[in-house]
């Protein structure tokens, strides 16, 4: 290492000497390297909470968006309103609504979109009389599609609300 | 005046190893010979190889092929700048590798500038037995830097996640791996979706978003040790994470407040600074180089567009950035103050 040192200090000499009208960097670097842990997690999906014997009755539905939107369509709302009803009669059911984007656009806009579109079935379900405490909300973002693909067909199927 | 780039990277997810590729360069790039190194066969072969693909992947440089060069100069004094400017050359890479495995390997190099006949750089760089490969890549870094005036990226690592997904199961892999796509190594294999990696200003750890808990979660981990915690511990999505340029602070999406807004979390005392407080969508934070703004984006205009905070006037509107296009998003800051990059769709919704 000694031998190494000089050598450079003697460069720089020369450099300077020989470059005496434009500058010569001289300098020294070594290689940094950090060490790497790998590790592993995996887990079951906890979808709900509830003991599936109790839930007699299962409240599904999907519903779809526009593009960047979360307002619900007409047809939408005759979906959740079938929800709601079957909240109404039986009031042991709680449910779990995931929210999905399309995988256009970058994907923390997405999660936050899909957000917006579980909120916005929230919403109208909770303005509906359903308590807000029977209902949790997620999104998955664009991380979860529906159905592979790039085109229109594949987006809109994407575009969703999921209720279970 | 801002400058706004596009920027477009494109992993090629056919191959288990990643390939990044760079189709076009510069249009003038400088013209390099690279003489080849003096040392053992084997570790100069590699040395010379890495640093020749990763000074052409820059785009910034075109490399004289082996069999066009005129002459094999031992040293910088001999040299005829006379040849090399016949071969429209302006600039000659000379060095030589002092091979001891596995003791040291260490390896001087210089740089020659034809035009000004001048050597404008000489280094050394010691390395690692074993790890010719990062080796290179600082000499090229070296290069690149003492061409090109920016500082070279070949030496650095990346972080991606690749999604293996199957009908019944998926696994989601968090990566590292060198700037060039060697070297790949696990940071975390998940279940569940992962994204959202965001390297600390040390590069000793990683903030990153994990769906593990069955909804979005940041998550710390170290990358030498492989412990790792959640940032805080609430009910809600927590998202987009991403360090201050001193590492004490991160911003992160909340949605606590039933919307996603945005949020400073102090690392050491976990006090919460709101940062964002509007009806629509608040997210992708970034921090300026020298921590004193946050570019975020926000559909508070109807559509996604980029807004900037300045967090030494905490109470003044957000002013936006971006008019130009109906989606504009998760933009960062340029070294420098340079300007902003950001991903832009245009209007019929085909480019990100």
């Amino acid at each position: 290492m000694t031998s190494n040192n000089k050598s450079i200090i003697s460069y720089s000499f020369i450099g300077l000497f020989i470059a005496s009208c434009s500058s010569v960097q001289v300098t020294e670097e070594a290689v940094y390297e950090d060490s790497i842990q790998s590790i592993e997690v995996s887990s079951k999906r906890a979808e709900s909470s509830t003991p599936t014997e109790s839930k007699a009755v299962l409240a599904n539905a999907t519903v779809y968006f526009e593009f960047d939107s979360f307002n619900l369509s007409s047809r939408s709302i005759q979906a959740l309103k079938s929800i709601t009803m079957l909240m109404q009669d039986n009031s042991e059911i709680e449910i779990t609504i995931s929210g999905h984007a399309d995988e256009r656009g970058t994907r923390e806009y997405n999660l936050a979109l899909g957000q917006r579109r579980a909120e916005s079935v929230a919403d109208y379900i909770e303005l509906k009389g359903i308590s807000r405490s029977r209902l949790t909300i997620k999104s998955y973002g664009e991380e979860m599609p529906m159905i592979q693909g790039s085109n229109e067909r594949s987006w809109a199927r994407n575009r969703r609300a999921e209720i279970n | 005046m801002k400058k706004f780039l596009i920027l477009i990277l494109l992993p090629n997810l056919l191959f288990a190893e990643l390939l990044l590729e760079i189709t076009k360069g510069s249009e003038n790039p400088y013209r390099v010979a690279i003489i080849p190194f003096q040392g053992t066969n084997s570790s100069v072969n590699i040395i010379v190889e890495v640093l020749k693909s990763d000074l052409i992947r820059s785009g910034e440089f075109f490399i004289l092929d082996e069999e066009m060069l005129l002459s094999i100069p031992s040293n910088i004094e001999e040299i005829k700048p006379s040849e090399w400017k016949l071969l429209n050359i302006d600039f000659i890479v000379l060095g030589n590798v002092i091979d001891e495995e596995p003791f040291s390997v260490v390896s001087p190099y210089q740089i020659y500038d034809v035009n000004k006949k001048n050597k404008i750089r000489s280094s050394t760089v010691f390395g690692i037995p074993g790890k010719l490969r990062q080796l290179s890549h600082y000499i090229s870094d070296g290069i690149y830097e003492t061409v090109t005036g920016i500082k070279g990226v070949s030496a650095t690592k990346i972080l991606y996640v690749n999604e293996i997904i199957n009908s019944t199961d998926s696994d989601y892999i968090l990566y590292v791996a060198d700037a060039d796509g060697a070297n790949e190594q696990v940071l975390l294999k998940s279940s569940e979706p992962i994204i959202s990696p965001a390297w600390s200003p040390d590069s000793k750890k990683i903030a990153y978003v994990s769906f593990e808990t069955g909804m979005a979660k940041v998550f710390i981990q170290d990358i030498g040790t492989g412990e790792r915690e959640l940032v805080l511990l609430n009910d809600n999505q927590i998202s987009s994470p991403a360090w201050s340029p001193d590492g004490k602070l991160l911003s992160l999406t909340l949605y606590q407040d039933g919307n996603a807004e945005i949020y400073i979390l102090n690392l050491l005392n976990k006090n919460l600074t709101r940062l964002t407080k509007h009806y629509s969508i608040d997210t992708e934070s970034s921090w300026s180089p020298n921590g004193t703004k946050i570019l975020f984006t926000s559909g508070r205009s109807g559509a996604p567009q980029l807004y900037e905070i300045d967090l030494t006037k905490l109470n003044t509107k957000p002013s936006r950035l971006t008019f130009e296009g109906n989606y504009n998003a998760k933009g960062s800051y340029l070294p420098n103050n340079e300007g902003i990059v950001f991903p832009s769709i245009s209007n019929c919704f085909e480019v990100l």
